[in-house]
């Protein structure tokens, strides 16, 4: 076969995830209707299961069958790009529905943002920290990048890890803001608007993390090499992503959004 | 159309139970050639290059572009020669056949396709002559 694509063989992934996948908006609803959970959990277990599968085979059909030569990588790339392009619109529809309610506030909520009765979380305290703990990410990232194209193995390794446990870092401390907001998500506008926004960027740091450790692993067993890295790649650009999205939360949301309060105090 | 079903129910059953082998459709995998083989990790010793633990497809595209060879996969716009029926363009394949695309003049708007076939030369309706020619490929090693 004298030619640069790579056409795939049968697999079995592509139908089975749509199941798992349908099954997840179905146990959602479920879940909210009548409170049983047990059809979310098995869609988002198969989901992990079955992503986890296929992954592997892709693995597999790079790394040791040699089967993403220059053309199939840059396919890749431009998937991955495209992929990350949608994920900017999937958020620019949170934004949209938290500038709408908030530049021209309505009576209802007192015609002022944030609606009365609402005391925001402390801008400048944890929501910085986590600001600069993503900032910091990027950075180290980087590193990792750099160190890869260089061949330095170690100082891969080690400015992965950095970076994999400023995520876990991250996510703890949005768990700890979460359990002290006093409002809830489906109390009026300003917690739905909040949480479905941080909430997404919450999951996608949770996907992004998730993405670093499995290159974690595929640094440490050698998948990588100095010019051919494109899982390390998609993972990086995903985590950018994710810090830019954090960027424009943090002063919308968290800042511009808690002026009112901190006028008042 | 049974055996292309028995073949995809079977590959799919497979595909799904099996852990720990790898699917090749269109022979068997290329040899793997270790040249890390015996290397350990030290301060001299990092990731490999690309060349250093590529395989398969991806190697072979690696060593035509070290040997020189820039289009592995003959994928290039082919320059079009004096176009006479002495001197025809050569057209390589692999095949009996290649579909071939003619741009008749520098400026035409449209690419006349036909098909050249071995041992046929071959008149585009604006008089370039095409040859089909026996295009042995190459092996890196």
């Amino acid at each position: 076969m004298r030619q640069p694509f790579h056409l795939v063989e049968f697999s079995p992934w592509p139908l089975l995830i749509s199941f798992s996948i349908f099954s997840m908006p179905i146990g959602l609803i479920s879940y909210m209707r009548s409170s049983n959970i047990s059809l979310l959990i098995l869609g988002l277990i198969t989901t992990a299961i079955i992503s986890f599968l296929w992954w592997r085979d892709v693995v597999r059909e790079s790394t040791y069958q040699g089967f993403h030569n220059k053309l199939v990588m840059k396919g890749l790339k431009i998937g991955i790009m495209l992929f990350i392009l949608s994920e900017v619109c999937f958020f620019f529809a949170f934004f949209w529905a938290y500038f709408h309610s908030s530049l021209a506030p309505s009576v209802e909520i007192g015609a002022h943002w944030p609606p009365t009765g609402i005391y925001t979380l402390e801008a400048f305290q944890v929501p910085l920290l986590n600001t600069s703990v993503l900032l910091l990410s990027g950075v180290s990232i980087t590193w990792v990048h750099h160190s890869i194209e260089e061949g330095n193995y170690k100082s891969a390794m080690q400015g992965l890890f950095i970076t994999i446990l400023l995520g876990l870092y991250f996510l703890l401390l949005q768990y700890g803001e979460y359990s002290e907001t006093m409002f809830s998500i489906s109390d009026g506008i300003y917690g739905s608007c909040f949480f479905m926004a941080t909430g997404f960027h919450g999951t996608h740091v949770a996907v992004g993390a998730t993405f670093l450790i499995v290159c974690f692993f595929r640094l440490k067993n050698f998948h990588f090499n100095k010019n051919h890295h494109v899982g390390f790649l998609a993972a990086a650009w995903y985590w950018h992503f994710v810090d830019v999205v954090w960027l424009f939360l943090y002063v919308s949301i968290y800042w511009w959004g808690s002026f009112q309060n901190s006028l008042n105090n | 159309m049974a055996v292309s079903l028995w073949r995809t129910t079977t590959c799919i059953l497979k595909r799904s139970v099996s852990l720990a082998s790898v699917r090749y459709g269109h022979g068997p995998p290329s040899k793997q050639v270790d040249i890390h083989k015996g290397k350990v990790l030290s301060d001299e010793v990092g990731l490999p290059d690309s060349l250093g633990h590529s395989v398969g497809i991806e190697r072979y595209e690696l060593l035509a572009n070290q040997a020189g060879d820039d289009d592995p996969f003959e994928m290039k716009v082919v320059k079009r020669a004096k176009g006479t029926f002495e001197e025809p363009t050569i057209i390589k394949s692999v095949n009996n056949k290649r579909m071939i695309g003619c741009i008749c003049e520098e400026d035409a708007l449209t690419i006349n396709w036909m098909y050249v076939h071995k041992g046929e030369p071959k008149r585009c309706e604006c008089g370039y002559w095409f040859k089909l020619e026996e295009l042995h490929p190459k092996t890196y090693e």
